[in-house]
């Protein structure tokens, strides 16, 4: 095993462990998370079979597989990350304006001038 | 405050069809703590309602509108132009407001020019009338550079709206209750703008442009839309198309 083997394998454990404690996610979701991890670390020991895979795609090598594919990840990851922001303003400008309408009012000028 | 020739000027626009009383004007207003008086008190003669949306200022507006009769509404964030609009047309329409009027609170527009607008209501009946600088009539003086980009903007609200206007980004707007009962501005941004557009063209609404007078001041130049922001509206609409 070499120093970016050890390295990788590192930080997919760590990923996976911050998401099983501080995440609390649902069953399903920890098994594909599981799943996941445990498909990372073999290709990270094996790296060999992901050139296989990318040979087998039209792909020459499976560094470069890897990096398309992250390519898509990125993207899909934005979008989904642009959706929700957009439904948390809007939740946030639904409060906001009904905190706003509740609390106007109409300053007088009578008022102030004693 | 303003002693008796109010009352004069209040008479003088009992001539008009349209009660001063039931017209709100509303103005959205970020961080105008320098100019927000001066732009009140130009409107004050003319006896409508006043609402003042302030969009999350810094500091809030409310000790410098203490003295004078409007109404103050304050969002605790900052969430756009787009946003106060909203809040402020659903504040005018829960207080019975017939007509409705949107108004910069820069210092840019003329409380002579609101008039305008509410005749061109009572004469053509359009259910939302719009300022531009660009038709005969109106004055301005602008940039080359804005001019430009407000050219350009002309063709993008094009695009996304099917309407082509004279003016682009005109904050001045008159719109009965009807309209504005039926417009919904999700936009909480600068796109508001053509989302009103579009939102005209989709109901079915009619709209009219009529001349107004639109003076750049320093201040005004300082606060107002840039090219970056011109880029910003854009990814909004374009993003916002795909995202409904």
């Amino acid at each position: 095993m070499n120093g970016i083997q050890i390295l990788l394998i590192g930080g997919v454990v760590v990923i996976f462990l911050y998401y099983v404690f501080r995440l609390r996610n649902a069953l399903i979701d920890l098994l594909a998370l599981a799943a996941f991890a445990g498909l990372a670390i073999f290709f990270i020991l094996f790296p060999d079979y992901t050139s296989t895979i990318a040979g087998k795609l039209g792909v020459g090598r499976g560094a470069d597989l890897l990096f398309y594919l992250c390519i898509l990840l990125f993207i899909f990851i934005i979008v989904k990350l642009f959706a929700r922001i957009r439904r948390l303003e809007k939740i946030l400008t639904d409060h906001v304006r009904q905190t706003a309408k509740s609390d106007a009012q109409f300053l007088d000028d009578n008022k102030a001038k004693d | 405050m303003q002693g008796s020739s109010q009352g004069f000027i209040f008479t003088l626009f009992m001539l008009n069809h349209i009660n001063p009383k039931e017209v709100f004007v509303l103005i959205p207003a970020y961080n105008e703590n320098a100019i927000i008086q001066s732009v009140i008190r130009d409107l004050l003669p003319c006896q409508y309602n006043i609402v003042v949306v302030d969009d999350g200022s810094d500091k809030s507006l409310f000790p410098l509108l203490n003295k004078m009769p409007v109404y103050f509404i304050r969002h605790r964030v900052n969430l756009g132009q787009g946003a106060a609009l909203q809040t402020g047309i659903d504040f005018a329409l829960s207080k019975k407001a017939s007509y409705i009027v949107t108004f910069d609170a820069d210092g840019q527009h003329q409380a002579s020019d609101i008039d305008k607008l509410l005749q061109a209501i009572t004469n053509d009946k359009p259910d939302i009338v719009s300022g531009s600088r660009f038709l005969e009539g109106a004055s301005h003086n602008m940039s080359f550079k804005r001019k430009v980009l407000l050219q350009i903007a002309r063709y993008v609200n094009f695009i996304f709206t099917g309407l082509l206007l004279t003016d682009a980004h005109n904050g001045l707007r008159a719109m009965t209750k009807e309209a504005a009962n039926k417009i919904q501005i999700r936009e909480n941004g600068m796109a508001h703008a053509t989302e009103i557009l579009h939102q005209i063209k989709k109901k079915r609404l009619r709209h009219i442009e009529v001349p107004v007078n639109i003076y750049y001041t320093e201040y005004s130049t300082k606060k107002g839309q840039t090219l970056a922001s011109s880029f910003r509206i854009f990814f909004d609409l374009l993003l916002n198309k795909i995202f409904k």
